[in-house]
């Protein structure tokens, strides 16, 4: 176990440099740079600059320079913990992103958890007893939650909130709480309003879990051990909580890698609309404006927690499941 | 000499005079701190003769919390738009004429070359800090002609190739002087991109300019900023970049000072009053009534109007006046206890068509720059259906030409070619030798080839998506057939500069106050004279690169500069007069509608807000109606 973990942490080196590399070429990729967009967006508001001011500002940010420059650049710098420069917020970057991934792991872990705790009693519910009204009704609400946008059923709730209980439900903090220092009652106003953005983003991933776990369980059912231990004489309730549902659990750890990136990603729209500090917004206007250190920052952090969270859903597995071994 | 505003000074004066010798007031927060001894007493703090503003109705009371929303990207200018560019000059609220502003008065030399600026005495920036000359000297004199600070000086203030240069008489007189007559300075004061002279405090930037501190390096290691310049405008800002509003220590002339920064991070901006604000009302009031200002962050327009209808916002006039928001802002308007206001239009046109007439594909741009093939695109499109369908009948058909509120207002250039006329634009592509058609009824060129056109538009402009889907069923019935290219801003903006595109739709300003922003008549705007790019490039390299224009353009430009040298109101006028008639004859650019009347939202409880105000940028609404002298009823 030990040297599996060691091996695999030794292998996330290279890994990540090719990831670097790779999200570098990509923020690079589309044409333009920072600069030509910036003087797009001023003119498409009715707002003029002139050229030798975009020229002197390619030279000040160092992008007159070619490609590999500007990326030896940056990784060195990341390599030291200098994560760069936002060309937009003439700030580091290490500034603006502290407290959007610190909000995001929050939400994100909040999210699983709420996922977790939907999916698995449905899932299993739905499975034993297979084929009744309760099942088709809670397939019935999988389907409908897998098949509602997120942002649809955001901007949904967000009406409902307004129009009938005068209450906003945008955001992560009331009004008195937003820029304040963390205190127990911030903490405790942060949880009031984590409930909605959490319902939203986990009701899809719910759904397709509830599915996952319907189909698992339901091959195990009827498994010749499953018999086997009937006829020794165990309860329903032991029997299903220590075999089947123990077999059939595999699909939920194995999630726990990607839940980061498909927070993130998939939550972009759902961030915008309820208005979340997360990382997605501001992740998609660097992208956007392609402010590079700063998209890069982000790439970078979620590629790296995704490899940190693909290996800590290995080893989970393994643990549970005793036929998997680290080979 | 020639006093500019006659009126409008004598009238500022006499109020002053009455003012100075009133009683003046303060706000209950900051007598608080007088009395603590804080702060020095209101007297000493606004100028002896301070700015005396009319309110819009009445006198107002002191408190309160004004909350609006902006969108965290890229959209620092709402800052600006609501604390006001704080220029020499400002707009009178009706967008018509100029008058004094942080300057007390100015006077104007003969040949318009030279302007003498009297300032207020006894004016204080935000720290605390007087205001003199020696502020304006130090941008106008150190930064403006600084290569390392601007490559080139920004062109507002070059005229003949030479930047403005200033002059200190005293404390409180300063003149700014030109290489040539420049009519048009006091306007361009007024406008965003003319607050430089009164952007900086000399007594707080100097200390990040190496001419003034010799231990600029150890500031530059300290902040890890690359050079001076870079430093100079995070802490002292420019005009439209965020860091403008990110630094708590900078002085401002704002009626509002940041207290929580603008940054990548923010979930909301908040300005606190300025204690220093020298502007008082007609009751010797100091302004602003209104205690904070605090905007919130929603980067979804869909998210604004929800806030709106919740009553969240006090205060509200950018993204969310779309056509399509307007009937169920109006149908919550109680809930959310708001009402209307009225934005009038200053666009010269809702959406037009520039019709690239340097295009690559040579076959093209023989058609694209020929007068009858415009004119038959133009009698091809049925403009009212695009007024029912995309404006929803809120608009009327027009051209690229002034508005007839504008002194400027041209029949001839704002209505010609705009009724439907299938049979006459036939006739004129038909003569054209356009005479082949294909299968689908499509006209081909002589060689048989078929003549195709690309519209380049750009998503967030669903308005210009619209029209040009109508404007391809109306082009098939003369035999004309046009691609659409939905594509992202910075894939417009990028296709625009490399010359890549046949048709671009977008809004063109100059409806109102034309000769600041002449770029559907005359090619002189970098990305946005869309005639053609190149065009431009040839009248600002002066011939050297680009390509030459038509003939009739050269002429405008000749014109134009002419314009610039005027002397005289009268002459600067006629001289534009011609322009417009040269454009109307030459018809470059296609227009549609006029631009549409939208709307704005304020609490019902907030005073003070005009009934109806012009939406524009130079005229950088709402800050041009004085927020200052909004205030809340109780």
């Amino acid at each position: 176990m030990g040297r599996f973990i060691a091996r695999r942490l030794a292998g996330m080196v290279p890994f990540i440099f090719l990831v670097s590399i790779t999200v570098f070429v990509l923020i690079k990729l589309p044409p333009g740079d920072f600069v030509s967009n910036y003087a797009a967006s001023l003119a498409a508001s009715g707002e003029t600059v002139d050229d030798s001011m975009l020229a002197e500002m390619r030279h000040r940010y160092g992008l007159d320079q070619s490609w590999p420059v500007q990326y030896w650049h940056w990784i060195s710098g990341v390599a030291q913990g200098d994560f760069g420069y936002s060309f937009k917020w003439q700030q580091p970057v290490s500034s603006l992103i502290g407290e959007r991934m610190g909000l995001t792991l929050v939400l994100s872990f909040a999210t699983l958890l709420f996922t977790w705790a939907i999916a698995f009693p449905i899932g299993v519910y739905s499975a034993v007893r297979r084929y009744t009204w309760g099942d088709y009704f809670v397939t019935l609400l999988g389907f409908l939650g897998l098949a509602i946008p997120g942002f649809l059923l955001a901007l949904a709730l967000m009406y409902a909130g307004i129009t009938w209980f005068h209450q906003d439900v945008g955001g992560l903090f009331s009004p008195p709480y937003v820029d304040t220092p963390w205190t127990l009652a911030r903490v405790g106003d942060l949880a009031a309003h984590l409930w909605v953005p959490m319902i939203i983003l986990g009701t899809s991933g719910a759904a397709s879990l509830i599915r996952i776990m319907r189909a698992n369980l339901i091959d195990q059912l009827h498994q010749p051990y499953v018999e086997t231990a009937r006829a020794k004489g165990l309860s329903e309730t032991t029997l299903l909580l220590r075999y089947p549902i123990r077999v059939a659990l595999n699909p939920f750890v194995s999630t726990l890698g990607w839940v980061l990136p498909h927070l993130v990603s998939g939550s972009v729209i759902i961030s915008i609309v309820l208005n979340l500090p997360t990382a997605g917004p501001l992740l998609l206007q660097a992208l956007l404006s392609q402010d590079q250190y700063l998209a890069g920052a982000f790439l970078l952090l979620l590629c790296s927690l995704t490899v940190l969270g693909t290996l800590v859903s290995d080893i989970l597995l393994a643990l549970l499941d005793p036929r998997i071994r680290f080979q | 000499m020639v006093w500019q505003p006659v009126l409008a000074t004598a009238f500022a004066l006499a109020l002053c005079g009455s003012a100075a010798a009133a009683e003046l007031h303060e706000a209950p927060s900051l007598a608080a701190l007088v009395t603590k001894g804080s702060l020095p007493p209101v007297a000493r703090r606004v100028p002896t003769a301070p700015d005396v503003v009319k309110p819009t109705a009445s006198v107002g009371r002191y408190g309160g919390v004004l909350r609006t929303a902006f969108r965290g990207d890229a959209d620092q200018n709402a800052i600006l738009r609501i604390v006001g560019n704080q220029g020499l000059t400002r707009w009178t609220p009706d967008y018509e004429n100029v008058v004094p502003n942080v300057a007390e008065s100015w006077t104007r030399s003969d040949d318009a070359s030279e302007y003498t600026f009297k300032l207020r005495p006894g004016m204080k920036w935000s720290d605390g800090q007087p205001f003199t000359a020696d502020d304006i000297t130090f941008f106008v004199n150190d930064l403006l002609p600084d290569p390392q600070f601007f490559s080139s000086p920004p062109a507002q203030y070059v005229i003949n190739g030479k930047a403005m240069r200033a002059e200190k008489i005293d404390d409180t007189t300063v003149k700014l002087i030109f290489a040539g007559p420049y009519l048009g300075f006091p306007r361009v004061l007024a406008t965003p991109l003319g607050q430089h002279p009164v952007l900086y405090e000399k007594h707080y930037c100097e200390q990040f300019m190496p001419k003034y501190n010799p231990n600029i390096a150890a500031l530059l290691k300290q902040s890890g900023q690359p050079d001076w310049p870079t430093l100079f405008r995070q802490k002292c800002g420019d005009i439209e970049i965020p860091s403008r509003w990110s630094n708590l220590d900078r002085p401002t002339l704002d009626p509002w000072i940041i207290s929580t920064p603008y940054s990548g991070n923010a979930t909301q901006v908040v300005l606190q009053r300025n204690p220093y604000f020298w502007e008082t009302d007609t009751a010797g009031n100091q302004l602003p009534y209104i205690d904070t200002v605090n905007m919130k962050v929603i980067s979804d327009v869909q998210s604004i109007v929800l806030a709106a209808i919740g009553g969240q916002l006090d205060l509200q006039v950018r993204h969310i006046n779309t056509i399509g928001n307007k009937p169920v802002l109006a149908q919550h308007a109680d809930q959310g206890g708001y009402v209307l206001e009225t934005l009038t239009p200053t666009d010269a046109n809702a959406e037009a068509l520039f019709l690239n007439q340097t295009d690559k594909n040579p076959k093209l741009r023989q058609l694209l720059t020929n007068h009858d093939f415009r004119e038959a695109l133009s009698l091809g499109v049925d403009r009212d259906e695009i007024n029912d369908i995309v404006f929803l009948g809120q608009t009327k058909p027009w051209q690229v030409g002034p508005l007839p509120a504008d002194r400027f207002y041209n029949k001839e250039l704002a209505t010609q070619y705009t009724t439907r006329n299938v049979d006459a634009a036939n006739k004129l592509l038909d003569g054209l030798g356009l005479t082949k058609h294909d299968g689908d009824g499509f006209r081909e060129y002589q060689d048989g080839s078929k003549v195709f056109l690309t519209a380049d538009v750009m998503v967030l402009d669903p308005a210009s998506i619209d029209t040009i889907q109508l404007i391809k069923k109306h082009w098939a019935d003369i035999g004309i057939d046009v691609g659409i290219n939905t594509e992202e801003r910075s894939l417009f903006y990028n296709r625009g500069q490399n010359n890549d595109y046949d048709i671009d739709v977008m809004p063109v300003p100059g409806g109102l106050d034309p000769t600041s922003d002449p770029r559907g008549w005359l090619s002189t705007h970098t990305l946005d004279s869309r005639q053609s790019l190149p065009w431009v490039a040839w009248y600002q390299s002066g011939g050297h690169s680009g390509e030459r224009p038509s003939d009739n353009m050269v002429q405008r430009l000749a014109l134009w500069d002419q314009w610039k040298q005027a002397t005289t109101p009268d002459q600067a006028d006629g001289l534009f007069r011609q322009i417009l008639q040269l454009a109307a004859a030459s018809f470059d650019v296609i227009g549609t509608e006029q631009g549409l009347t939208t709307f704005g939202i304020h609490s019902k409880k907030l005073m003070n807000v005009p009934n109806s105000m012009p939406s524009s940028w130079n005229y950088a609404n709402p800050g041009p109606t004085l927020l200052q002298q909004y205030y809340f009823a109780p």
